[in-house]
């Protein structure tokens, strides 16, 4: 009862206590006015004011109150004592050392980068906004150590891949778990077209205030079985007390593919194409066979020589435009956001455009409890076209023959071509993809005691996607008056945490930090679709005309988390630092037999700075040693994976049962074991600063599709089965070159080394073959498996193998030389180096990545560089083609139908290694003097890039595009006609009002 | 103060009692149990093996593809961008190509659906259907070892030979080849069990004469003659089939017509017809004339009287396309009634009988519906070169080669480049496996 009386008095506030006047100036170390820097009443912490713009202020506080805590962003905190009555207080406020007392999220609180035991990738809205690409994740590339992120091609909506310290998986999930404000967000892709689509295409960098990127076990352990490729938290804005500040970004520009691939024209394809026939059919024959096939071609037409690589490709563009309302007082704090971006894709018919809005409000309703809302919804509408592997996608324009018009003299797309024409597709289908997006939390806070809090949050997301494709009369391989098919995906997830916070100061340099709680997590599902033929016209595109439907699909699926977890963190004398946590975790993903989890880390730290040994050297101004060990599961292996599966299927319109999946009652998680050890250092009070990380994961349990003998009657089994070992190492420098007040030059730099090797694997170490690609011991995941080329045998022009790995003998026999190991489709080293140049309102800042040790098996060689094999436009390079006994080249003699060399092998593997200048961007801020005139803040001019340059000996269209037609596309380093990466040139204005 | 303390952890408590949620179980599928646990279950267990057998892989055409392609030389182009199916018609195949890999599952699928409805088999009770249900499962094992044997099998190293369920199939798995003789034994037992077993009448799926025409040609194909000629003989006297009127609607409908004996059904929304994708024009629903057909074909004829030598059309590119495959939903021919006649008259050709009929008769049935001339006497040689004719693109050629010993593309009948390789998928995970030779 006492307390809830003093409960009311509080929220009286103070009128009715005995008051006294406070009065005072907050200014900086060089006596310049802080404007709005908070002002709070230590005891009551509902009673607060702002400094006026001169830096003053006046707060009546309370008879009995000690003390006041002020408060300013990028300063330290300080607390003034009070004496009795009224008060003039001047005090000026340090400077905070930016870097170290970084705050970082952790999960279910946060910690600080000085007192941090883990090892954790901060990035925050200055890392990316900005930047002209369509989704958030391409913003980070390059900016956090051992962090690999590759968008699949340049389609404005493909896939993204990342991967966190390289591979932690071979079948399951290996894309990092993605946390918007504590709750796990849906990053299914729900593309129904066949290519990978980025299922977090609609979260708007706009909105984020920052990025930690979780890497190690220690961090993210309190994720436990859904940690284990690592985690991204992403933070969204949150307003802040002060007076309303309003941001507005407009930018706009210009995109064109990174590089294109050289194809022949149409004398060098004649020429070539007619040596090909002679060598293959004879002089009369061969002439006979290309001369008619060079009439169809022409369709009626002389002199066509037609450069489909450019009928695939347009002048893109890009327009964003956010504005973003943040402030509050002392007890409400509010943004609202809304963003809009609009992109033109580099390739023909493939258009994005979005609109996101955002409210996160937060209010205090007592110095005890806090309640708040963070509310974003968004939709995107895409403009799609086919997947790498599919005629009518642009790409696959470049296997025609330049001999083809494209176009007949009415205007229309010419039908009769070596493959069907993509322009009758890209004119006369529509595939359309709208996603909507809710994501959404309630929270509240309690503050029972001083030292005791506890949080409630209900998170929600909803990813609702439909497609809508049409196919007209006029589209290739159409033989039933239209086609139509919609889809509707529907996902949502709902999470539930609770959990208490303890925390307590045990001197002053010591302190205790304990959280214990629940989560429970549900997803749920559910697909439709329908598919129609038989339409009236053209007029009619929705299926409700088609006259016969002939599929239809309605599922639904669920999974279910129920977790618990705590962690302990001691800070001892502010030197010794120490964390544990645990937590465990049962999911219906997983095997009846396997059900639960248990989820231990540990990790320490000692700031050696703090000893007095230290203390006062000049130089080595901050060392921090730290390492950790913890286990994470990877739970991303689908939701039945454990099941015996017979499915409905369909055999003339009468149902039958089939047998989909083998089951296998163990399935469990994947259990990675990470070791992580650091040092952090700074010199110079931070003038050169940096990490240095070893690790070594070890994931047992793999999740293997096993492939069984097809004889068999199945092909693939899921078992826990195998070990893959990944060791790193990190490094992180980031130097503050020259520290000047009117020229500051920043440079932050990081390169990741990542080894990682399969230890074991099913069936007593049985290679498993996905050809190119191999899965053996002692090799990294996917390793190419290649009978190596050895090019044109000299004497006759026949292609060569060697027979055991290059520098054997070699032989034209393909099926005598064996496979080798020829590559790694992932890179082993990744590096970033940002640098960042201001001076007098004039900045320039530019960031590089590099990817090194990686191929690409190009697997549309075998019809672009076959020595001319088929009627399939070829690579230039295959001009160089054997042509008499004495020739050495890599190219093999032209044969018609030959199948000179278009086994699989080498000739189509390449190196990928790359720089590439992933943005740039020079802006200059207008002088306050001239803005403040208009009433404006700020203001700020720039011009940026993206992908503006790149550094490669790779010859195919890009070192970084994959194909995006299989799942495995990015993990097995294949390219089938993928495009290349848009490049973006853009203008823009910031102003704040 | 207290109150809201134990309030917050009772609803916590309340919570974690919800472990039960953890079972969540899928609705769209079912388990082994289930599958397995009643006699409409095991009926339907039967369709799954059906449409299995109708994928693309199977009977839904690239086996008849790719026994067409291997057995032609230039009678055919293959104008299509998939090198696999050219790799047959240039008899150069590889270990890894993925087709040559896919039909091989899939017809061990249905092996292996078939061996888990006989395993199971007492589960029905229903006296009738029990037999029935027998009888197909047995006839779409030895048709699916039929055609793997013949297609990956030489004269002695036959297929593995897998004739129960699989309990577990984390399991050892690998299993050697048996020979070629006992993969026949076994096959012809499948179907004399399955000819016992089956009804005259079952719709559209297999029934007596189904099994016994497949019989007569597993005969014909082992040289079998006499066991042949009865099977044949027994199928055009009893099962109540006849010609259809012309050659043209002899192919391309929706429902099974008189001459149709086992077909694989194809509709708008089941099934699939690749025959369609690799013959047909893009208008007819293909890809455009994967496949064409060259001068050498029509050179088979003797007269342009005769409907087959003009049954074709002509796509985009002016080349030659068969007017066998042009509907896209039409089902696909498995065994048919010319087939029994041709085997009839080969059969008593070779025995010097007439059973049943002349070899004259039957192969002048045949002519005389497509307007051919009719012959005054014929040949064994005559009748396989009726064959080519009748039959041509419904995959026959290859095995009409190898059964007579004669050559293609240069290649003896017994050449290596003849059999197709055991996928590398296989050899990769069954280190039992012994590849063909050659490969």
């Amino acid at each position: 009862m006492k307390h809830i009386l003093l409960y009311l008095f509080l929220l009286m506030g103070v009128s009715i206590m005995a008051q006294r006047t406070i009065t005072g100036k907050i200014t900086d170390k060089n006596g310049s006015p802080l404007i709005g820097a908070s002002v709070i009443e230590k005891e009551n912490t509902l009673n607060g004011t702002l400094t006026d713009t001169d830096g003053n202020f006046t707060l009546k506080v309370s008879d009995k109150s000690k003390a006041l805590v002020l408060s300013y962003l990028g300063f330290d905190n300080k607390e003034i004592a009070l004496s009795g009555g009224n008060q003039v207080v001047d005090v000026t406020l340090d400077a905070a050392d930016e870097l170290l007392n970084e705050v970082i999220i952790i999960g279910y609180g946060n910690s600080s980068k000085k007192n941090l035991t883990d090892n954790v990738s901060k990035l925050t809205t200055k890392d990316i906004s900005n930047i002209a690409v369509s989704n958030f994740q391409s913003t980070m590339s390059g900016k956090a150590a051992g962090v690999r992120i590759n968008q699949t091609n340049g389609k404005v909506d493909g896939g993204i891949n990342i991967r966190i310290r390289g591979n932690s998986s071979i079948s399951a999930g290996s894309e990092p778990l993605y946390v918007l404000d504590g709750m796990p967000l849906i990053n299914v892709n729900e593309s129904t077209n066949g290519a990978r689509m980025n299922p977090l295409l609609s979260l708007s960098p706009s909105e984020i205030e920052s990025i930690d990127i979780l890497k190690d076990a220690s961090s993210a352990a309190i994720y436990g079985a859904r940690g284990a490729n690592g985690v991204v938290l992403i933070t969204t804005k949150k307003g802040k007390s002060g007076k309303a500040n309003i941001s507005l970004n407009i930018s706009s520009g210009v995109s064109s593919p990174t590089h294109l691939l050289q194809f022949l024209n149409a004398a060098e394809y004649k020429e070539l194409f007619t040596e090909a026939a002679i060598n293959s059919l004879g002089e009369e024959d061969g002439k006979n066979e290309v001369n008619s096939t060079f009439e169809y071609f022409a369709n009626g037409k002389t002199g066509v020589d037609t450069d489909w690589n450019k009928l695939a490709f347009r002048d893109g563009s890009q327009s964003d435009i956010d504005l973003g309302i943040s402030g509050g007082d002392s007890k409400t704090q509010y943004f609202f956001g809304g963003a809009l971006n609009k992109t033109k894709g580099i390739l023909l018919g493939n258009d994005l455009q979005k609109m996101s809005a955002r409210i996160n409000l937060k209010h205090a309703l007592s110095s005890k409890f806090t309640a708040g809302i963070n509310l974003g919804v968004s939709k995107t509408i895409v403009e799609r076209i086919d997947n790498d592997n599919s005629f009518t996608t642009p790409l696959q324009a470049i296997a025609q023959s330049p001999l083809s018009p494209a176009f007949n003299d009415d205007g229309t797309p010419n039908s009769n071509t070596l493959y069907a024409n993509f322009l009758l597709e890209d004119r006369y289908a529509s595939y359309t993809t709208n996603v909507r997006r809710v994501t959404g939390k309630v929270f509240m806070e309690y503050n029972f005691i001083k030292n005791l809090k506890f949080n409630s949050d209900l998170g929600y997301d909803l990813s609702d996607q439909t497609e809508n494709n049409y196919r007209g009369l006029n589209t290739p391989f159409m033989s039933t008056n239209g086609y139509g098919y919609n889809s509707n995906a529907k996902s949502e997830n709902y999470i539930w945490s609770n959990y208490f916070t303890f925390t307590k100061d045990i001197n002053d340099k010591t302190d205790l930090n304990v959280v214990v709680g629940q989560e429970f997590n549900n997803s749920d599902r559910l697909f439709n679709s329908v598919t129609g033929i038989q339409f009236p016209s053209d007029n009619f595109t929705s299926i409700s005309s088609a006259a016969e439907i002939t599929a239809g699909k309605g599922e639904n699926e669920r999974y279910n988390f129920l977790s618990y977890f705590g962690r302990a963190t001691l800070n001892l004398e502010g030197k010794y630092l120490l964390k544990a946590s645990i937590r465990r975790d049962g999911s219906s993903r997983f095997g009846a037999n396997n059900r639960y989890g248990i989820f231990p880390a540990v990790s320490a730290g000692w700031i050696v700075s703090q000893e007095s040994f230290l203390a006062s050297n000049p130089t080595l101004t901050f060392l921090k040693v730290r390492g950790s060990y913890g286990q994470l599961g990877n739970s991303e292996i689908g939701n039945f994976a454990s099941r015996t599966l017979y499915n409905g299927v369909s055999y003339n319109k009468i149902s039958g049962i089939k047998l989909d999946q083998p089951g296998n009652n163990d399935l469990t998680w994947e259990k990675s074991n990470q070791l992580d050890l650091g040092v952090e250092f700074g010199l110079w009070n931070d003038r050169i600063s940096g990490e240095i990380d070893i690790y070594s994961k070890k994931t047992d349990g793999l999740l293997f599709r096993v492939p069984l003998p097809g004889s068999s009657g199945q092909a693939e089994l899921n078992k826990n089965i195998g070990s893959l070992e990944g060791k790193g190492i990190e490094l992180v420098l980031n130097t503050k070159n020259i520290k000047e007040k009117d020229f500051q030059w920043n440079t932050s730099f990081n390169i990741a080394n990542n080894k990682n090797k399969i230890i074991s694997l099913p069936n007593n170490n049985a290679d498993i073959i996905d050809v190119p690609n191999i899965n053996r011991i002692g090799q990294p995941v996917l390793a190419f498996y290649l009978v190596e080329f050895a090019g044109a045998d000299p004497t006759n022009g026949d292609a060569l193998y060697y027979k055991d790995g290059k520098g054997s003998e070699t032989t034209n026999d393909y099926s005598e030389a064996n496979r080798v190991i020829a590559g790694n489709p992932q890179p082993t080293w990744i590096g970033g180096l940002t640098n960042e140049v201001s001076m007098k309102g004039i900045s320039l800042a530019f960031t590089f990545v590099g990817e090194w040790g990686a191929s690409i098996f190009n697997g549309g060689g075998v019809y672009q560089s076959s020595s001319a094999d088929y009627f399939d436009n070829q690579t230039r390079d295959q001009l160089d083609r054997w042509q008499k006994a004495g020739d050495v080249t890599m190219v093999p003699q032209a044969r018609l139908y030959g199948q000179n060399g278009t086994a699989a092998s080498t000739r189509y593997l390449q190196k990928a290694d790359f720089i590439r200048l992933r943005n740039i961007m020079l802006s200059y801020d207008i002088p306050s003097s001239l803005t403040k005139k208009a009433g404006i803040k700020s203001a700020r001019l720039f011009l940026a890039g993206v992908n503006l340059l790149t550094f490669t000996d790779y010859t195919g269209y890009d070192p970084e595009s994959r194909n995006d037609s299989s799942s495995t596309g990015f993990a097995s380093g294949s390219n089938f006609y993928s495009a290349p990466q848009a490049k973006t040139m853009s203008v823009g204005v910031n102003v704040n009002f | 103060m207290k109150k809201s303390y134990i309030y917050i952890m009772t609803l916590m408590l309340a919570f974690t009692a919800c472990e039960d949620r953890l079972n969540v179980d899928p609705t769209l599928s079912i388990s082994e149990d289930a599958a397995t646990s009643s006699q409409e279950n095991i009926q339907k267990l039967l369709l799954g093996a059906y449409e299995t057998l109708g994928n693309r892989d199977s009977h839904g055409g690239y086996l008849q593809i790719f026994s067409e392609l291997l057995g032609m030389d230039d009678q055919v182009s293959w104008n299509g961008t998939f090198p696999e199916p050219r790799e047959a018609l240039t008899k150069t195949m590889y270990a890894n190509n993925f087709l040559i890999g896919e039909m091989w599952n899939n017809a061990f699928k249905v092996v292996s659906q078939s061996n888990l409805i006989l395993d199971n088999i007492d589960k029905v009770k229903d006296g009738a259907l029990k037999s029935t249900i027998e009888g197909e499962a047995r006839f779409l094992r030895a048709l699916c070892h039929f055609e793997m044997v013949r297609l990956y099998g030489g004269e002695s190293k036959g297929i593995p030979l897998r004739l129960t369920s699989i309990s577990s199939y984390g399991d050892d798995l690998t299993i050697k080849r048996s020979s070629t003789a006992e993969v026949y034994v076994s096959i012809l037992d499948d179907l004399s069990k399955a000819i016992e077993a089956l009804p005259t009448e079952n719709g559209e799926f297999a029934n007596k004469y189904a099994a016994l025409g497949l019989q007569a040609r597993v005969n014909l194909y082992l040289g079998k003659y006499k066991e042949a000629l009865d099977a044949a003989n027994t199928v055009l006297t009893e099962s109540g089939k006849s010609l259809s009127a012309s050659y043209a609607d002899a192919y391309n409908h929706d429902v099974d017509n008189e001459e149709d004996i086992f077909m694989m059904q194809v509709t708008s929304q089941s099934g699939e017809n690749q025959l369609i994708s690799m013959y047909a024009s893009e208008d007819n629903g293909g890809r455009g004339g994967d496949i064409s057909l060259n001068q050498s074909f029509f050179d088979l004829f003797d007269g342009l009287e005769d409907e087959r030598s003009t049954f074709y059309y002509e796509n985009e590119r002016e080349d030659k396309l068969t007017n066998k495959y042009t509907n896209q939903y039409g089902n696909v021919p498995v065994i048919r009634l010319p087939e029994m006649l041709l085997i009839r008259a080969e059969c008593n050709a070779r025995l010097n009988s007439n059973v049943g009929a002349s070899p004259l008769e039957d192969v002048n049935a045949i002519r005389t519906r497509s307007n051919a001339k009719e012959m005054s006497s014929v040949t064994v040689a005559d009748i396989l070169k009726e064959r080519q004719r009748e039959l041509a693109f419904e995959g026959f050629a290859i095995y009409d080669i190898i059964r007579t010993k004669s050559s293609i593309a240069g290649l003896p009948y017994n050449d290596p480049k003849l059999v197709m390789p055991i996928p590398q998928a296989e050899m990769d995970s069954n280190k039992l496996m012994e590849q063909n030779d050659g490969y």
